[in-house]
C-alpha cells in the first residue's frame, strides 16, 4: 500500500534540495570543506583527493588533482592494486566525462514522441514523483513484475538490487549475460566459483583465446602481461583478427571464429593421451578424469585441424609446450572466447586445461568476494515474497544461470513477446540497452512496448534518448559510492568536485524513489555519507580517515590458498560435471558445430579499443581526439575480389538490419570476416560529438543464446557487403 | 659540477601497446586544445601479408636534445636547454618565423595555424612537463603508461638499462639504442624490434645537424673581411689603372694641341 | 627569329593597371583574413611544411632577381665600366622594390609580423635567418640610398644628390659585400637541414653555388632589364655591351658546374644523380634548363649578338635558376611518408599551395610592379644623356 508523503517529508527532502544549493553559494562548498579538513585540499581548494575510476568496470583507484575547485588531472592511486599508479586511456579522459558539455545535469521530462528528444528541464520532486507515480500504477495494474529493472553492474548495484527487490520485481537484468556468461557458468561448474584470480609472476607460458588485453585494458592486467612478455614469458593468441594482444604474442594463430572449442579440445586430446597432465592435481583434486579421456579420445590434433585451419603440427607443438610449462603455464578464460553459442564448451575446456596442467596456487587462486561478511549494512527488513517467474528465463529456463547474473536479451525478447506476462515498465540505470542488446531493432520495438521507461544517467545516452524520465546521476568524480572491496582493503568513492548542476548520486536517488514508493524501511540511511558510516562500523574507521587514504584495510587472512575449497557437488574440480549432466547436458566438453557464414556472407566480429568502453564514451572528446575513425575491417584481398577500396562506403547487411559505413582494407583480419568497433552510430542527438560517427553493430547482430550459460553469442552473425 | 642531473626518458617499443593513455595524459596536463597535439604516434603500424604480420609504431615528442637544432635556428634565441633536461620554448621572444620547424630533424615544434594576430600564433612543444618535474613528480605521459614503455630517469641510469637490456634479450631488439648518439644525443633514448626508420626516426649521424650550420656562420665574419678587402682592392687597383689611361690620353692631347699651337 | 612583342609604351595601360590595382586589394583583403584567423586560414601550411610557397617564391626568387642590383653597381663603380650606367637606376629600382616586397610577404608569412622588430634586440647569431633578416634591411637601405639620388633629382635637391654621390663608390662596395654575404646566407639557411635536403642539393658549399648563381642570375637580370627597357621605354643598352655581359655568364655558369658536379663527386653522391626519381627529373631539369642551356646559348656569337637570343637566353637561365630556389627550398626537402600518423591531423604530410596563398604573392608582386610604372613615370630612372657623364670621385 503506498504510503503518502507527509507535508513535513516532502518539505525536508525538497528543502534539503534547495537549501544545499542555496548555502553553496554563500558558504564554501561541502565537498571542498570536508577535503580541506582532511588535509587532502589547501586553503585554494588545490590538492589530491582519493577515489575510484568508473570509465570501466576495473575501477582503478585513482588521485584527482583538484585545482579551486576543479578537477585539472586524474592520477592512478598506487596503493589500488588495479591501477598500481596508472591509468589507461579511459581513466586519463575521465574529467571530460565529468565535465562533458552534454551532461544531463537537471531532471528531463519527455513532451514529444519517444525518440524525438524533446524534454522538458524538471525539478527532482516532480521528477521522482512522476517516476513514483508511474511504478505504483503498474504494481497495481499489472503486479510488480511487470517492471522491469536493469543496470550493468556497479558500485551501487547492492541498492539497485535492494530496490527491485524491495518493490518486489523478479526481473533484474545485468550486461553480463551479454559478456561472460560463458566463462563464469563454466567456472561455477568446474571450480565452483565464479572467477578464479589469476596472477602472471611465475608463468612461463600463456595461451589467450581472444581476451584483447592489450585494447581491452584491464590497466594492471594488462601491465601484468606485458611485463610477463617482458620476462620472456610465451604467449600464443587465438584470434581471427591481428589484435594488439595478437601483435605482443609470440605466436598468433588467426583461428576460424567459432572453433576455439575444437583447438582446446585438441589440447586436452594430446595431453591426455601422451600422459602429459599432472598426475597429482588430477588424482587428488579433480574428479571424472576417465569419463573425460574417453570423450577426447575423437578430438585429435588432425581432427582438429581442418575445423580450424591451424595445421595438425602447431596445435600437438603447442600442447606440448604448454604441458611442459605446466604447472607456469595458464590457458586465460578470457570473458567468452570466440563469442559462439559453444563458447561455453570452449570456456569449459579452458577451465579443464587449467586443471590438467596443474596450475592452481601457481597461476590461479580463489579471488575475493565481492561482499565480505567484514562491512556492515543499514538494517534491512525482509523483502516481499516474489510469486511471478522471472522473465529471462531463470531458473525455469536457464538453470544454472545464477540469479544476478541473469539473461538480459530474454528479458528484451519477453518483453517483446509478452510471454509468459507482458511487461510494462523498464527502470534503467547506468545501462544503454539500446546499443548494447543485439539487434536494435528489437530492442526498440521492446521500448515501444513499455508504458513507462525511466533511465539513470549522467549524459543523454541512447537508452535515455528514447525514454520517459531521465533523472541525472552525478558523475563517477562528483559522487559517494558504496565500498568496494579488493583484496584486502575496501576502497572508498568519494566526491572529488561539487557536483554540477542538480545531478545525484544513484544512493541518493535510489533512497528517494525508494521512500516515495513506500520502501523507505529498506533504505535505511540518511545520506551517503551515513550509508558509509554504516558499512564501516565494524571496522571501528571513521569516514574522515577513509577519506584520507582512500581505502582502509580489513581485518582477517586474505583467501587460503594452501587448502583449497572446491565448491561443487564432489567438492573436486570436475572435469564431468554432476551438476550439467543432472541438467541432461553434455557433462564432459564436447564439440558443437557452429554456425557459418554462407557463401557470399563474412563472419562480423567484435572486440575492443583502449580509446573507448562499450557504448559510453564516445562522446567524450579527448578520447575522439586520439581514436581511430570507426571503419568496417575487411582483408585486403577480400576487398580487392570484391571490387572494393579503402574508404570505399559500404552496406553491410544481416537479417537483421544494415548499416551504411566506410570501408578499411587491411592485412590483420582473416579472409572470411569483417570486423567493426562497437559502440558507434549513436541515435541520440543529445551525444553532440558522437552522433553521426560511424554506425552501430547492434543493428546488424542476431540474438542467439547459449542455453547452458545464457550467453549471447554476439559473432554468430553472418552479413554480407556490397559497395554502395 | 653541480649534482643537477640529466634528465632523459627511454621508450621500449616491444612494449608499447598503443593505446595512448600518454597522449590524453599529456592533452589533460598541458591543458592542449582539442586539434592540437604535443604527443602523437607514427611509424609504419602494421607491417607484412596476412597472415605474418607485425606491429612497429612509436611515441614522439621533442627529444629534448642535448644539442638542439632549434636552439641554433632560432633568430631570436627562443629556445634554451635547461641544466637537468628539457629544451624550453619562451614565446615572448617568437616571431612566428617557424625556421625552428626546418631545422628540427624530427618535425617536432608545431604551429598555431589557425591563430591571428590577436590570439598569437605560437611554436607548441613538449616541455618535459617542467611543472610536474620541478615537483619531482615525472612527465604526464611516462607517469600513466601501462606497460612501462615509456620510462624516465637520469640519463646514464637509463642508457645501462638500456643496453643491459640488449645484452640479456639480442633477439628482442635491434641491436642499437636510438638517441644515445643521434644529432649530438637526445634525451629521448629508443629501443626497437625494427628499423627506427619504420618508426618514423630519421637516420642521423652522431654531429647535431646544426654543426656546419654553425661552422659557415663562424666564416661570416672573415668573410666580410675578405671579400670586402677584395673588393676594395679591386675599386682601388681599377680606379688607379682608368686615372692612369686618362692621365695619360690627357697628356697625349695635351701634347697634340700644344703641338697644333706651336705649328 | 624575331620575336615582336608589341606592347603600348608609357604605361597609358588603364586595363592592366586596373587587374594590378584589384590583384593588390585582393592580396590585401587575403592579407586581413590571415590576421584574423590564422596563416592556416588563408595557406595550406602545416606542420609538415612549415614553409612553403611564399619563401620560395617570395624570399628565395624575389632575392634571387633582386641580384642584379648590387652586380650592375659593382660594375659601374668598382669596374668603373661606364657603358653600363643607363642600367643602374632601373636595376636598383627593381631590387630595390623586390626587397620591398619581400619586407612586405614577410609580414604575412611571420606568425608575429607586429615582432618584426625582435631582430634587433633579441639576437641570437647561431641563426643564419637573424643574419638574413639583418642582411635585408641593411641592404634595402643601402639600396634606397644608391637610389635616392634619382628622388632628389626630380625633387631638385641638387645637394643632397650630389652628396650622396660623393659616397657612392664606398656604398657599393658595403652593398656589394652584403650582397654577397646575403646570397651565399640564403643557401647557408638550408645548411640546417641536411636530413631533410636530398643529397644531390645539399651541401656545406651551399651557400658558395648560391653566390655563383647569384651573380649570374643578376647579369641574367640585366640583360633581361635592358631587353625589355628597350622594348617599352625605348633606353637600352647596345647589343655588343649586352654580349659583353652574356659572355661573362658563360665563366659564371662554367664555374657553377665544375663546383657543383665537383661538390657531388667529392660527396660521393654523384650515384643519386640518375636513381632518384622524381628528384633526378628536377635536378637535370634546373641544371640543364638553368646552366646548360644557357651556357650553351651565350656561348654561340651569333645568338650573343641577337637582342631576342640575349632576351630568351636570359629568361631560360632564371626559369632554370628559378626552378633550383623552388627544388632546394621546397621540392627537394623530403617529408616523413608513408607513415600512419595518430591523431589523424597529424596525417596531412603534403602541400600544394591553396589559391589565397599564391594570390597574396601575385597582389604583392603586382604591387610591385605599378611601383615600378610609378617610378619610371615620376623619376627619372633612366637617366638623360648629360648624366652619362657626371663625374664621380
Amino acid at each position: 500500500m503506498p504510503s503518502t508523503l507527509s507535508r513535513r517529508d516532502f518539505l525536508k527532502i525538497s528543502g534539503a534540495a534547495v537549501g544545499a544549493l542555496v548555502i553553496g553559494e554563500f558558504l564554501p562548498p561541502w565537498v571542498a570543506q570536508a577535503a580541506r579538513s582532511n588535509g587532502l585540499l589547501d586553503a585554494s581548494d588545490s590538492g589530491y583527493i582519493p577515489s575510484m575510476c568508473e570509465m570501466c568496470v576495473w575501477r582503478c583507484g585513482l588521485l584527482a588533482k583538484v585545482d579551486a575547485g576543479r578537477v585539472v588531472k586524474l592520477e592512478g592511486n598506487p596503493d589500488h592494486p588495479h591501477s598500481n599508479g596508472k591509468l589507461c586511456p579511459r581513466g586519463q579522459s575521465g574529467l571530460m566525462n565529468t565535465y562533458d558539455p552534454d551532461r544531463v545535469l537537471t531532471p528531463l521530462i519527455r513532451v514529444g514522441k519517444r525518440g524525438q528528444g524533446l524534454f522538458r528541464k524538471a525539478s527532482w520532486e516532480e521528477a521522482l514523483d512522476l517516476v513514483t507515480q508511474n511504478m505504483l500504477d503498474i504494481k497495481q495494474k499489472y503486479g510488480p513484475e511487470a517492471m522491469l529493472f536493469s543496470s550493468t553492474h556497479n558500485l551501487s548495484q547492492v541498492q539497485f538490487e535492494n530496490l527491485l527487490n524491495a518493490y518486489g520485481s523478479p526481473n533484474y537484468g545485468t550486461q553480463r549475460s551479454l559478456c561472460f556468461n560463458a566463462m563464469i557458468v563454466s567456472n561455477l561448474t568446474t571450480y565452483g566459483m565464479e572467477e578464479p584470480n589469476r596472477k602472471y609472476d611465475d608463468l612461463k607460458y600463456i595461451i589467450l583465446t581472444g581476451r584483447n588485453l592489450m585494447e581491452a585494458i584491464s590497466t594492471s592486467e594488462t601491465s601484468a602481461l606485458s611485463q610477463a612478455i617482458d620476462r620472456g614469458v610465451k604467449v600464443v593468441t587465438l584470434d581471427p583478427r591481428f589484435t594488439k594482444t595478437a601483435a605482443k604474442s609470440a605466436e598468433w594463430l588467426p583461428i576460424r571464429p567459432g572453433t576455439d572449442l575444437a583447438f582446446h579440445l585438441a589440447l586436452i586430446n594430446v595431453i591426455i593421451t601422451e600422459g602429459l597432465y599432472n598426475r597429482n592435481t588430477v588424482l587428488n583434486q579433480t574428479s571424472g578424469f576417465d569419463q573425460l579421456a574417453a570423450a577426447v579420445t575423437q578430438y585429435t590434433p588432425e581432427w582438429a585441424a581442418p575445423i580450424t585451419e591451424i595445421p595438425a603440427d602447431t596445435i600437438r607443438r603447442i600442447a606440448h609446450e604448454f604441458a611442459a610449462a605446466a604447472p607456469y603455464a595458464l590457458a586465460h578464460n578470457g570473458w567468452r572466447t570466440s563469442n559462439f553459442v559453444n563458447s561455453f564448451q570452449t570456456e569449459r575446456a579452458i577451465a579443464i586445461l587449467n586443471a590438467l596442467a596443474g596450475n592452481w596456487g601457481v597461476a590461479m587462486f580463489p579471488a575475493s568476494g565481492e561482499e565480505s561478511g567484514v562491512l556492515g549494512a543499514p538494517p534491512q527488513p525482509a523483502y516481499p515474497r516474489v510469486s511471478a517467474q522471472r522473465l529471462d528465463g531463470v531458473p525455469w529456463k536457464y538453470p544454472f544461470v545464477p540469479l544476478k547474473i541473469g539473461v538480459f536479451q530474454e528479458l528484451r525478447e519477453a518483453a517483446l513477446s509478452g510471454t509468459p506476462y507482458q511487461a510494462h515498465g523498464w527502470f534503467i540505470a547506468r545501462q544503454n540497452p539500446a546499443m548494447s542488446l543485439p539487434d536494435r531493432g528489437r530492442t526498440l520495438e521492446a521500448f515501444a512496448k513499455m508504458d513507462f521507461i525511466t533511465t539513470v544517467d549522467i549524459i543523454m545516452n541512447d537508452t535515455s534518448w528514447f525514454s520517459d524520465v531521465v533523472l541525472p546521476e552525478s558523475s563517477y568524480l562528483e559522487r559517494y559510492d558504496p565500498l568496494n572491496i579488493v583484496g584486502n582493503k575496501a576502497f572508498l568513492r568519494q566526491p572529488v568536485i561539487e557536483p554540477q548542476g542538480e545531478a545525484r548520486s544513484a544512493l541518493w536517488i535510489y533512497k528517494e524513489l525508494g521512500t516515495r514508493l513506500g520502501l523507505g524501511d529498506f533504505f535505511q540511511y540518511s545520506d551517503e555519507e551515513d550509508y558509509l558510516k554504516q558499512q564501516l562500523a565494524p571496522l571501528g574507521v571513521s569516514l574522515d580517515q577513509v577519506r584520507q587514504k582512500g581505502y582502509v584495510d580489513l581485518p582477517g587472512e586474505g583467501p587460503d590458498f594452501t587448502e583449497p575449497i572446491w565448491n561443487t557437488p564432489s567438492t573436486k574440480i570436475e572435469l564431468f560435471s554432476t551438476t550439467l549432466d543432472k541438467g541432461g547436458f553434455a557433462a564432459v566438453p564436447q564439440w558443437e558445430e557452429p554456425l557459418a557464414p554462407a557463401p557470399g556472407q563474412f563472419y562480423l566480429l567484435t572486440g575492443k579499443v583502449a580509446q573507448s568502453t562499450q557504448f559510453a564514451s564516445q562522446n567524450n572528446q579527448l578520447l575522439n581526439k586520439y581514436s581511430d575513425e570507426p571503419r568496417l575491417w575487411m582483408n585486403v584481398a577480400t576487398a580487392k575480389s570484391l571490387g572494393l577500396s579503402e574508404n570505399d562506403l559500404v552496406e553491410v547487411a544481416s537479417t537483421a538490419g544494415k548499416i551504411h559505413i566506410k570501408l578499411e582494407a587491411t592485412q590483420a583480419i582473416r579472409p572470411d570476416c569483417v570486423y567493426l568497433t562497437p559502440g558507434y552510430g549513436h541515435l541520440s542527438k543529445g551525444l553532440t560529438v558522437a552522433y553521426g560517427l560511424g554506425a552501430s553493430d547492434s543493428d546488424l547482430h542476431l540474438t542467439f543464446t547459449d542455453p547452458i550459460s545464457g550467453g549471447q553469442a554476439l559473432s554468430q552473425t553472418f552479413v554480407t557487403v556490397s559497395k554502395i | 659540477m653541480t649534482d643537477i642531473q640529466h634528465k632523459t626518458f627511454l621508450f621500449d617499443a616491444t612494449r608499447c601497446i598503443d593505446c595512448r593513455a600518454c597522449m590524453v595524459a599529456c592533452s589533460v596536463e598541458n591543458k592542449i586544445p582539442m586539434n592540437k597535439t604535443r604527443i602523437w604516434v607514427a611509424g609504419v603500424g602494421l607491417k607484412g601479408e596476412f597472415p605474418a604480420l607485425e606491429r612497429a609504431s612509436m611515441v614522439y615528442h621533442c627529444m629534448h636534445c642535448n644539442e638542439p637544432d632549434c636552439l641554433s635556428a632560432c633568430p631570436v634565441g627562443a629556445y634554451s636547454k635547461r641544466l637537468d633536461g628539457p629544451v624550453i620554448y619562451d614565446p615572448k621572444k617568437c616571431i612566428g618565423c617557424r625556421y625552428c620547424m626546418n631545422a628540427c630533424p624530427f618535425g617536432m615544434p608545431h604551429f598555431d595555424y589557425d591563430k591571428g594576430l590577436i590570439d598569437g600564433a605560437f611554436i607548441d612543444k613538449c616541455s618535459m612537463c617542467t611543472q610536474r618535474i620541478d615537483v619531482g613528480l615525472e612527465p604526464a605521459c611516462m607517469a600513466t603508461c601501462p606497460t612501462g614503455a615509456l620510462m624516465f630517469g637520469e640519463r646514464d641510469e637509463l642508457l645501462k638499462y638500456a643496453h643491459d637490456r640488449l645484452t640479456a634479450q639480442p633477439a628482442r631488439y635491434l641491436n642499437h639504442v636510438y638517441g644515445e648518439s643521434e644529432n649530438g644525443g637526445t634525451s629521448y633514448l629508443i629501443l626497437s624490434h625494427v628499423p627506427f626508420k619504420e618508426l618514423g626516426l630519421p637516420e642521423l649521424p652522431s654531429s647535431p645537424v646544426k654543426d656546419i650550420s654553425e661552422a659557415v656562420m663562424r666564416l661570416t665574419l672573415p668573410s666580410t673581411l675578405g671579400v670586402g678587402a677584395v673588393l676594395t682592392g679591386l675599386a682601388v687597383g681599377v680606379h688607379m689603372v682608368n686615372q692612369k689611361k686618362e692621365s695619360g690620353a690627357k697628356k697625349a692631347d695635351h701634347s697634340e694641341s700644344s703641338a697644333q699651337k706651336t705649328k | 627569329m624575331k620575336l615582336e612583342i608589341r606592347i603600348h609604351p608609357r604605361f597609358h595601360l588603364k586595363p592592366l593597371v586596373v587587374i594590378l590595382l584589384a590583384l593588390m586589394g585582393l592580396a590585401f583583403i587575403i592579407a586581413m583574413v590571415r590576421y584574423a584567423g590564422g596563416i592556416g586560414a588563408i595557406s595550406n601550411l602545416s606542420n609538415a611544411y612549415p614553409w612553403g610557397f611564399w619563401v620560395s617564391f617570395d624570399l628565395y626568387t624575389g632575392i634571387a632577381i633582386s641580384s642584379g642590383a648590387f652586380i650592375i653597381t659593382a660594375v659601374v663603380y668598382i669596374f668603373e665600366l661606364e657603358q653600363f650606367r643607363p642600367l643602374v637606376r632601373p636595376t636598383l629600382l627593381t631590387g630595390l622594390l623586390g626587397y620591398i616586397m619581400e619586407v612586405i610577404a614577410l609580414l604575412v608569412d611571420l606568425g608575429h609580423p607586429e615582432r618584426i622588430w625582435h631582430y634587433f634586440i633579441y639576437q641570437n647569431f647561431t641563426s643564419f635567418l637573424l643574419v638574413i633578416g639583418l642582411y635585408v634591411m641593411a641592404y634595402a637601405a643601402i639600396m634606397l640610398v644608391e637610389f635616392a639620388p634619382a628622388i632628389f633629382e626630380r625633387l631638385k635637391w641638387d645637394k643632397l644628390s650630389a652628396f650622396i654621390r660623393r659616397f657612392m663608390k664606398p656604398l657599393v662596395i658595403l652593398g656589394a659585400v652584403i650582397s654577397t654575404l646575403h646570397q651565399g646566407a640564403l643557401g647557408a639557411l638550408l645548411l640546417i637541414q641536411p636530413a631533410k635536403l636530398y643529397p644531390l642539393w645539399w651541401t656545406p658549399l651551399l651557400p658558395v653555388l648560391f653566390f655563383i648563381s647569384a651573380v649570374a642570375i643578376g647579369l641574367a637580370m640585366i640583360l633581361f632589364e635592358s631587353s625589355l627597357s628597350s622594348r617599352y621605354f625605348k633606353r637600352g643598352l647596345e647589343v655588343h655591351l649586352l654580349g659583353k655581359l652574356a659572355r661573362a655568364i658563360r665563366f659564371v655558369l662554367g664555374l657553377y658546374l665544375v663546383v657543383k658536379f665537383g661538390q657531388l663527386a667529392y660527396a660521393g653522391d654523384l650515384g643519386y644523380l640518375f636513381t632518384s626519381g622524381l628528384m633526378s627529373v628536377l635536378f637535370w631539369a634546373e641544371i640543364l634548363i638553368g646552366v646548360v642551356t644557357p651556357l650553351v646559348l651565350f656561348s654561340i656569337k651569333r645568338i650573343r649578338k641577337n637582342p631576342n637570343g640575349l632576351l630568351i637566353g636570359s629568361i631560360i637561365l632564371l626559369l632554370g635558376m628559378i626552378m633550383n630556389r623552388f627544388d632546394v627550398s621546397w621540392f627537394a626537402i623530403q617529408h616523413p611518408d608513408p607513415l600512419t600518423y595518430m591523431p589523424m591531423f597529424m596525417s596531412a604530410v603534403h602541400y600544394f599551395p591553396s589559391l589565397p596563398e599564391v594570390l597574396v604573392s601575385v597582389g604583392i608582386f603586382s604591387a610591385g610592379l605599378l611601383a615600378f610604372g610609378l617610378a619610371v613615370k615620376y623619376l627619372p630612372v633612366f637617366e638623360t644623356n648629360e648624366d652619362q657623364h657626371d663625374i664621380v670621385s
